[in-house]
């Protein structure tokens, strides 16, 4: 069988050339959107992205780490009793009134207490262990390096949270919050912080989980005996957390709304394109008909084409949004993808060629074999 | 082979009628060229007998098989099978070569591709094109095009054989070599070839010439 579809797209590739770039830039706009939604709402689970930690235990029901509320300190030694936890560590989540000078007025801050230890699974991968140890002085807070000027306060400056004076020992980065300020302290100095329950209980206990335990499984024997608090692996209660977020403040419908105007633009566009192609051959498909080959056929050579260039332009899309992805890295720009918003863009993309090819597939009514005695 | 056919367009609020109760038989192993001027009707004919469209009224039984009695993929089948078709543009496809284009109709007919090849290249050979098999469309003369357009339809091995104006894009010689062609399939294969043309050299190589005017064939002038 000789590959018309094919051998056309190659030979006649400035013509379908706007067909692929269609598709690519839908492609890009896709997973552009994808990513910085991900990358911004990726912020409110930054507790437990930036962690070490493989489990979580908290209040039931718990959406996102702003809505914990404390919980019993036997959740602790359900954890602790458990076969699969090597180690378990309190996490307190508080939320704080930050007083800084004149002119920066009140800001809202989340405490977060953590262990000082170098050991300390709570934002593993942004603190240092000197950084950790200088939490251990009682009151000292670090925060992110952005958030320094709302603060009003540089590093040494002291500052109000609930009425208690704090020192910022340090800074990091990579801590931002999204609607707040996210302020790092030592258990000890969150407990001090803590108007409401006085530090007796926290909101939250992770756990490191001995090598080769799996952390559903381990998250399922707690919750089947858990009173008053429940576990979530670190990477659902992270998803639970964004898809919050995406969906409370209406983002997640953006998203998807945007996703529909795209996928029906880039349609549009490609299908004319490949109408505008089939029309350029369109003497050549009715000879094809005349000699008998029939209209299903020529329909599947339309497809074929469509399907190419999905392949095209979902090859070129996904280069371009590489690109500019690590562009948008070097300038802080929050982005972040993962592999299923790459295949559900990659999905879509194909979507888009072949609703053109079939759309387009309407160019053949013209290519009525009759035309060609005229 | 054809009888009583009536065909006319409407354009508008007028009603032109092209063909008037024509009828019509042709012989098989020959070439019968309808001769007549642009506008008679002649090429309304040739796509009516050759199953490309259905007449207002009439009937067109080609190899035994009343063409309009079924629907259209019957059609396409009938097509499919037992036609071949030569146009006056050449109509091939820019992105194949010579042989492709000849071997592409048999792809659908489900013959295999090695087969395919082989008589793809006897084809091609037969119009004298064995050295230009691998050339584009757009490396060829016009002569070179057409005779890859007879091949094209010469490779289904066809019964019935079709061709509208065939050298009517072609110089004298080039025009000639098809004519010969043309001739030479309906004695050797057995093909029934049917031409239609304004071209006057055609007349003198076809085995029998109609002429038609103002939709009706006037008389057969043998050759």
């Amino acid at each position: 069988m000789i590959p018309l579809a094919r051998k056309t797209l190659v030979h006649e590739w400035r013509r379908f050339l706007p067909a692929v770039l269609a598709v690519a830039f839908s492609g890009l706009l896709l997973l552009m959107q994808a990513a910085l939604v991900f990358g911004i709402f990726g912020a409110t689970a930054v507790y437990i992205t930036a962690s070490d930690a493989d489990l979580w235990v908290g209040y039931p029901g718990t959406q996102s780490i702003e809505l914990g509320r404390p919980i019993t300190p036997r959740a602790r030694t359900a954890l602790l009793m458990d076969p699969g936890v090597a180690r378990v560590e309190p996490f307190a989540w508080i939320d704080g009134d930050w007083r800084g000078p004149a002119g920066t007025g009140g800001v809202s801050v989340f405490v977060s207490g953590i262990s000082p230890r170098p050991e300390g699974m709570i934002f593993s991968d942004v603190l240092t262990a000197a950084q950790r140890a200088a939490l251990r002085e009682p009151f000292a807070v670090i925060v992110d390096r952005a958030d320094l000027p709302k603060l009003g306060v540089p590093i040494g400056g002291r500052a109000l949270i609930n009425g208690q004076l704090v020192r910022i020992a340090g800074v990091a980065s990579g801590i931002r919050a999204l609607g707040g300020v996210n302020v790092v302290a030592s258990l000890d100095t969150a407990r001090a912080l803590d108007n409401d329950t006085g530090g007796s209980e926290v909101a939250y206990y992770v756990a490191k989980l001995k090598p080769g335990a799996d952390a559903a499984a381990v998250a399922a024997r707690i919750n089947a005996d858990a009173h008053g608090y429940a576990a979530w692996t670190a990477s659902s209660f992270a998803r639970r957390a964004i898809l919050y977020w995406m969906f409370q403040t209406g983002a997640g419908l953006g998203v998807v709304f945007l996703a529909v105007v795209v996928f029906i633009v880039g349609a549009i566009i490609t299908s004319q394109t490949l109408m505008g192609a089939i029309a350029g051959s369109v003497r050549e498909y009715a000879t094809l008909h005349a000699l008998g080959v029939s209209l299903g056929s020529l329909r599947r050579v339309v497809l074929e084409q469509a399907a190419w260039i999905g392949v095209g332009g979902l090859v070129a899309g996904a280069v371009l949004s590489f690109g500019l992805i690590a562009l948008a890295r070097t300038q802080d720009v929050p982005v972040q993808l993962n592999v299923p918003a790459w295949l559900v863009c990659a999905a879509l993309v194909m979507g888009i060629a072949l609703v053109s090819g079939i759309a387009a597939v309407r160019a053949l009514r013209h290519a009525d074999p009759a035309l060609l005695l005229r | 082979m054809a009888s009583d056919i009536h065909m006319g367009y409407t354009s508008g609020k007028l009603r032109t009628e092209i063909l008037r109760g024509l009828s019509l038989a042709v012989d098989a192993g020959q070439l019968t060229l309808i001769a007549g001027p642009s506008g008679c009707g002649k090429s309304t004919l040739l796509s009516i007998l050759s199953g490309l469209q259905r007449p207002d009224a009439g009937s067109v039984v080609a190899l035994g098989e009343d063409l309009f009695r079924g629907d259209r993929h019957t059609l396409d089948r009938f097509r499919l099978q037992h036609t071949g078709f030569v146009f006056q543009g050449f109509n091939l496809f820019p992105a194949l070569t010579a042989l492709e284009q000849v071997m592409l109709p048999l792809g659908y007919m489900g013959v295999a591709d090695a087969a395919a090849r082989e008589r793809g290249c006897a084809a091609l050979e037969e119009v004298g094109l064995a050295g230009r098999m691998h050339l584009l469309p757009a490396e060829l003369s016009g002569g070179e095009k057409q005779r890859v357009a007879i091949a094209r339809a010469l490779v289904k091995q066809p019964q019935l054989l079709f061709a509208d104006e065939p050298t009517s894009a072609l110089d004298a010689a080039n025009g000639q070599i098809v004519i010969d062609t043309l001739r030479r399939i309906a004695h050797e294969h057995g093909t029934t070839v049917l031409c239609v043309s304004h071209d006057p050299r055609l007349v003198t190589h076809a085995d029998r010439v109609l002429q038609m005017e103002d939709g009706a064939i006037l008389g057969p002038v043998h050759a």
